[in-house]
Parts: structure tokens; C-alpha cells; sequence
């Protein structure tokens, strides 16, 4: 059987297997880089204020304002299978039964893009700089300016997942599910992270003493513990409105209907 | 090339092996549903709200089994009377324990936090009720098959009966 059909079959079929190997062989080796993890977060300043989620909510909340220092050294989780790490402060408190496990809330995010993500790679630059047949345009030295040009690009640009935050404002003012949080005792500001791949396994914050072959668990990433303090005085009286844009749905639909 | 049809016992065995092939899939498919306890284990990312992690087309593999999901981790959940099912990422967790935690999500992509698109009068998601797995794998592009697929109902028919023909019509 030598027909167009079947050889067709046989290139898509060839394409496939080695598109799926090669995806298998990026994604199992990103385990031989080293991830070496560390951040340290102090606690700045807390303030407990009453609100309600949006203007039109009857509903009243107590809202922790938590602002705080963070120096984190995430470049390790920076590797060529890396699309972009999520880093993220949650607050842990006791929740108010004693049988749950506490509660928690985060209270900062960030997106940090890898530097593949920034400037993707297309074929298409490349041929930019090849001559043009049947011309004389030889675009060769703007070829070289322009690949000195990314070198310096790519010097200049800071290593992704070094993490400076001085005195920041929250980015969220976390309530309770109860709705109350003042005089919460025994919060914690904890850092954690998910690294998103270009393919295979998404990974999530490896705690200290989770060592897994050569990725060691984060060295430090908690604050001490703090307590909340209770309303009084200007916050006991004025109200904040929490407010928020409208969501968008992330859809996501089973393969097989 | 009809020369499978003069022949009914090859014709038959083709059939058969056909009918072998979808089966085949069909039985991954549920195995992988029981392996991950999830009623759908793979899905297909729709629309974008989780830029960058996920795009339009990105296919997305889900794990169900323990029921204390974590902050940070990127769950697919329904909603009561909404049909296509939400990626977003938990970003509070209450209670647990005895009773199922109660969750609140948020697209990375979003500035709000995804109470607005909950059932009326829900503020948080029931871990055990509301959501049918957690994202562990990740592939980008391939799931932009089944979108065209269900986009363009006409496209499963024709592939859906190539696949017949080619089966029944080639021979060993």
C-alpha cells in the first residue's frame, strides 16, 4: 500500500510520535535543574476595618489591611520549561472551629513571566536577517546590531523571580467567611508558588524539609506569628467598600462531551 | 479498492476491529475517569481568563482524589445551572475537617474575585459538591481539535465516518 493516502497517514502518525516523546522528554527534564528556593516576610502594619464586599451588599465585614516587607529569591524555578510562576502571601489564622484546619487567605499575587514567555521565539525572526535573493540588499549589519541588540535585551533584564517589596499594600483585604476577623489571634503570612510549565506537571510550593532530589524546599517564606488588632476608634465607625470589577470565566469543557 | 467487500469475512473482521478501536477508547476514557475520580479528567480551556497559564485551546489534565485542596492550586468547577464548567485559581479556603471546605476563586487574569459568578445567593464554593478536579498536567494547543470539533458539529460526522471507511476499506 503505497498509496498518497497512506503515506500521509504515516507523516502525521511519525509527526505525533516524536512531537509527544520530545513534550515527555522536556517535561520529565526539568527534574535535574537544582530549585533552591528561599524569602524571608516581616509583618509592617496591620489595621482591621469594617466594610461590605460591594456598594450595594447589605452584608457587613471585618477586613484585615496587612501590609508587609518581602524579599524572595525564586530565580531557581526559572528553568527552559518555565512558563511563568504564580507567587503568591497567603495569612493563615485558626479557623473558628476547633476541629478544622485553619483557614487561609491570600492576600498578594503576582505573575512572574519567564523570560521565554516575554519574548517568544518565531522562526520568523530569523529570517529577517537572511539577504534577499536577487537583490542587493544585504541587511547583514543590521543583522549583527540587532543580535547585539537582544544580548543587551536580555543583560538588562532582571532575573525573573527575584521578588523586592518594601512597606507594600495588600492586594487583597481578606475577611473571614464568619465575616469577622478582629482580634484574630496566631496569623501567619506564609509565601507560596506554582510554577506553570510550557508542558507537563504544574508544581506548587515545595515547604522547608520537602526535598525532591535536587529541588530543596523553600528556606524560610513565613513571617512570625501576629495577632489582629480590633476595631476602635475611626475604623469602629467608617466604612470601606470593597470594590471589584466583574469577573470573566475561564471556560473549560470536557474533551469528550 | 472494493475489493474488501467481495470478501465478507475480511469486510466483517474490519468492522469488527473498528468497533474494537472506539471501544478501546471509550473504556481509557472512563478508566482514567475512575483513576482520577473525576467525571471529565482532561479538559479543554475555552476562554481566557487564566492568561498567561492557560489559553484558548490548552488541554488540561485534572486529579479529584482528597478532598483538601490547597491555595494556589487551579480547580475546574460547576456552577448550579451553568453547563460549561470554570478553571480558576483557589484563592481562600475556610473549614474543612469533618465538613468539606468552602473555597473562593479568582481568575489569575481577573481583577475580581469570582463570587459574582457563582449560583445567587452563593458566596463560596462546597469542595465536595461544586468541583470536579484539580489541574495537574498541562498541554498547550492540541485541545483545539475538540474545539473545532464541537464548534463545527459537521466535522465530527465527516471524521467520525473517514475513520469508518478508512478502517473497513484498508487491508492488512
Amino acid at each position: 500500500m503505497h498509496s498518497s493516502l497512506v503515506r500521509v497517514q504515516n507523516v502525521f502518525g511519525y509527526f505525533t510520535t516524536v512531537a509527544f516523546c520530545t513534550a515527555i522528554f522536556v517535561a520529565l527534564s526539568v527534574l535535574v535543574t537544582p530549585q533552591h528556593p528561599s524569602a524571608s516576610i516581616q509583618l509592617r502594619n496591620v489595621q482591621v476595618v469594617k466594610g461590605r464586599p460591594h456598594y450595594y451588599s447589605p452584608k457587613k465585614e471585618e477586613y484585615a489591611h496587612i501590609k508587609f516587607d518581602l524579599d524572595a529569591d525564586l530565580s531557581s524555578l526559572f528553568n527552559w520549561n518555565t512558563k511563568q510562576v504564580f507567587v503568591w502571601i497567603t495569612a493563615t489564622y485558626p479557623s473558628s472551629s476547633p476541629t478544622a484546619p485553619p483557614s487561609q487567605a491570600i492576600i498578594w499575587d503576582s505573575i512572574i513571566n519567564s523570560y521565554s514567555q516575554l519574548h517568544p521565539y518565531t522562526p520568523f525572526d530569523a529570517w529577517k536577517d537572511l539577504p534577499i535573493v536577487g537583490t542587493n540588499k544585504v541587511p547583514a549589519k543590521k543583522s549583527k546590531s540587532a543580535s547585539k541588540k537582544k544580548v543587551a535585551e536580555a543583560e538588562a533584564e532582571p532575573t525573573p523571580g527575584l521578588v523586592r517589596l518594601k512597606n507594600s499594600k495588600p492586594k487583597y483585604q481578606i475577611t473571614d467567611v464568619t465575616g469577622k476577623l478582629a482580634s484574630q489571634a496566631n496569623v501567619t503570612l506564609e509565601l507560596g508558588w506554582n510554577v506553570q510549565p510550557w508542558v507537563g506537571a504544574l508544581t506548587w510550593t515545595a515547604k522547608e524539609g520537602q526535598d525532591f532530589g535536587r529541588w530543596k524546599g523553600i528556606r524560610g517564606g513565613k513571617s512570625e506569628a501576629f495577632d489582629l488588632p480590633a476595631l476602635k476608634g475611626k475604623s469602629a465607625t467608617q466604612e470601606t467598600v470593597i470594590q471589584k470589577g466583574t469577573p470573566k470565566p475561564a471556560e473549560a469543557k470536557p474533551v469528550v462531551p | 479498492m472494493f475489493a474488501a467487500l467481495s470478501n465478507p469475512r475480511q469486510s466483517l473482521t474490519q468492522v469488527l476491529n473498528f468497533a474494537l478501536v472506539l471501544s478501546t477508547a471509550f473504556m481509557l476514557w472512563k478508566g482514567l475517569s475512575v483513576a482520577t475520580d473525576s467525571p471529565s479528567p482532561i479538559v479543554v480551556v475555552l476562554s481566557g481568563s487564566m492568561e498567561p497559564a492557560f489559553q484558548r485551546g490548552d488541554l488540561l489534565f485534572l486529579w479529584n482524589r482528597g478532598q483538601n485542596t490547597q491555595i494556589g492550586e487551579i480547580v475546574v468547577y460547576n456552577v448550579k445551572g451553568k453547563d460549561i464548567p470554570i478553571v480558576h485559581r483557589v484563592v481562600r479556603k475556610y473549614g474543612g475537617g469533618d465538613k468539606p471546605l468552602k473555597l473562593l476563586t479568582k481568575g489569575d487574569n481577573n481583577m475580581a474575585d469570582d463570587t459574582e459568578l457563582y449560583a445567587k445567593g452563593q458566596d463560596y464554593l462546597n469542595r465536595s459538591e461544586d468541583i470536579i478536579g484539580s489541574v495537574v498536567g498541562y498541554i498547550p494547543f492540541v485541545g483545539y481539535v475538540t474545539i473545532l470539533l464541537s464548534e463545527h458539529p459537521w466535522m465530527k460526522t465527516v471524521l467520525l465516518g473517514l475513520m469508518g471507511i478508512m478502517v473497513v476499506l484498508q487491508r492488512e
